[in-house]
């Protein structure tokens, strides 16, 4: 270590040596304070810069760390023994780099909670907020009195079912279900008044709702998919209606876009179908009127859709519905006929998967579309 | 080839290729098996090719017009072709779609199906010189 230049003098030996042996040692550690000149503070500089600047590349930062360094030691100068003052003020320059190092640190370790995830504000933000509301508040006026109050005494005011039955003179589990399906209500009525648009037929409605409750059954009654297929309004308003309901395991949902999901997409229904019991050849079966069927997605319309699913009424089987939104096939009649072919084909695509399963239908549009449905019962079932 | 574990292998054997199909392929993974076996061909002097199809549970009109094409582009190349271990479901399934394999020469499995190149090989005016 170098030696102190000019602080305090360098006074330590004088008061040291002071001491005579025998005589009483006058107060060792006395004050000394009038050998405490001002502390030149200048000198210190050029050493704590080097350790500082040994340690940390960027200047700026590296002069503010030997700015807070200085500090301290100016700080604390009345404490240091005279002739400990570089020593402390090399030791303060260390522990205030190794501070910022440790709170560089732990910013880094934390800083994935500081990140804010929410998309910036978008300049129609507010717009779309107000037109929600007020779609909202319309869809709200459209329930009955009755649905109206029990729904917001529950979604608002925050009263639960058991207080609510109480009121309505009825049982917790029945409330629960009327809210339900006010919810299933507001959902369709939601939608179309954030749509602005009137159902065109009066099947429109019952469908919407059945979609929106999640009841299959109920879909089912109403022939949702077809009714999908057949109105437009319906097709469009519905999109965020489908993913509810419960997810159930005897469905599969497969996207089909590439070569690939057309292996993907057999796999699927033979996997499915494998549980219902089908006899071996009927597995194949099954798979290869799928895979004919998928191909035509990929090869005409790009991108669809197929769900498998398994159905026990009016008796056991597994159902495909392959839909897709591309261009559609001009004359279905022709599209199953032996030998029709727009493609590299040997064209049996559609004629043959309907050799395979029991029930085929084709409904297409052109320009929206083609929706295959084929159904293979259970023989025995 | 691909990444990934490989789909098919085409091995030698004398003067015969035995190309296996080891999964179910999409399309386009059909199309470079068959581009491959078509370049295998020419490659190594095949007279004869077994394709071992035992390992797919579904052979649909794609797959079956693709084993067809490779059927008539290894004729054309000089080399005979047999389709050895169709599944007895994918038979059924494939009679049932319509599909004609016809112009296409088959046998039960693999040894079948050498036997069978022998036979066709002793045969061709190409093996007597």
């Amino acid at each position: 270590m170098r030696s102190v230049p000019r602080v305090a003098g360098g006074g330590a030996d004088s008061r040291d040596g002071g001491s005579l042996p025998g005589m009483p040692a006058p107060a060792p550690a006395g004050p000394p304070p009038e050998r405490r000149r001002p502390l030149d503070v200048a000198a210190l500089i050029p050493i704590v810069r080097r350790i500082v600047a040994a340690r940390v590349p960027d200047r700026a930062t590296a002069d503010d760390l030997v700015q807070e360094t200085l500090a301290r030691v100016l700080a604390a100068v009345e404490r240091i023994e005279p002739g400990m003052v570089e020593p402390y003020a090399i030791v303060t320059a260390r522990n205030v780099v190794a501070t910022m190092w440790r709170d560089q640190d732990r910013q880094r370790r934390h800083q994935h909670r500081v990140v804010d995830l929410r998309p910036p504000q978008l300049p129609d933000e507010d717009v779309l907020a107000e037109e929600d509301r007020a779609a909202m508040a319309e869809a709200l006026t459209r329930l009955s009195e009755r649905e109206r109050s029990t729904l917001l005494a529950h979604e608002v005011s925050g009263q639960d079912t058991h207080s609510l039955a109480a009121e309505l003179g009825s049982t917790a589990g029945a409330v629960a279900a009327q809210l339900n399906r006010t919810r299933a209500r507001l959902r369709v009525e939601y939608l179309l008044a954030a749509d602005r648009v009137e159902p065109p037929t009066p099947r429109c409605r019952p469908v919407l709702l059945a979609l929106s409750s999640g009841d299959r059954r109920r879909q089912r009654e109403v022939d949702a998919a077809r009714h999908l297929l057949e109105c437009e309004v319906c097709a469009r308003l519905s999109e965020p209606l489908m993913g509810r309901g419960r997810s159930r395991d005897d469905e599969v949902r497969v996207a089909v876009h590439a070569d690939a999901d057309v292996v993907a997409a057999r796999q699927a229904a033979r996997d499915l179908a494998t549980r219902l019991g089908f006899s071996p050849t009927d597995l194949t079966g099954i798979a290869t009127a799928v895979s004919e069927v998928v191909r035509n997605i990929v090869r005409f319309a790009d991108a669809g859709e197929v769900l498998v699913e398994l159905l026990d009424s009016p008796r056991r089987g597994i159902r495909i519905i392959a839909r897709d939104s591309g261009p559609g096939i001009p004359d279905v009649q022709e599209a199953l006929r032996d030998g029709y072919s727009t493609y590299r084909g040997l064209g049996l695509g559609l004629p043959g998967a309907r050799r395979l399963m029991d029930e085929f239908a084709v409904a297409s549009e052109p320009g929206r579309g083609t929706t295959v449905t084929m159904t293979k019962w259970r023989e025995d079932a | 080839m691909t990444v990934g574990p490989r789909l098919f292998s085409i091995l030698r054997q004398g003067t015969c290729l035995i190309a296996s199909i080891h999964t179910a392929l999409d399309d386009s993974q059909l199309l470079r098996f068959q581009e491959d076996l078509i370049a295998t061909i020419g490659r190594d002097r095949a007279r004869g090719v077994v394709i071992d199809v035992a390992a797919l549970d579904v052979l649909d009109s794609f797959a079956t017009s693709t084993l067809r094409d490779i059927g008539e582009m290894a004729r054309l190349r000089g080399a005979a072709t047999v389709i050895v271990g169709i599944q007895p479901d994918v038979a059924i399934a494939m009679v049932r779609l319509g599909l004609r394999t016809g112009v296409l020469e088959t046998a039960l499995d693999l040894e079948e199906g050498l036997a069978l190149l022998g036979d066709r090989m002793a045969g061709s005016p190409a093996a007597r010189r």
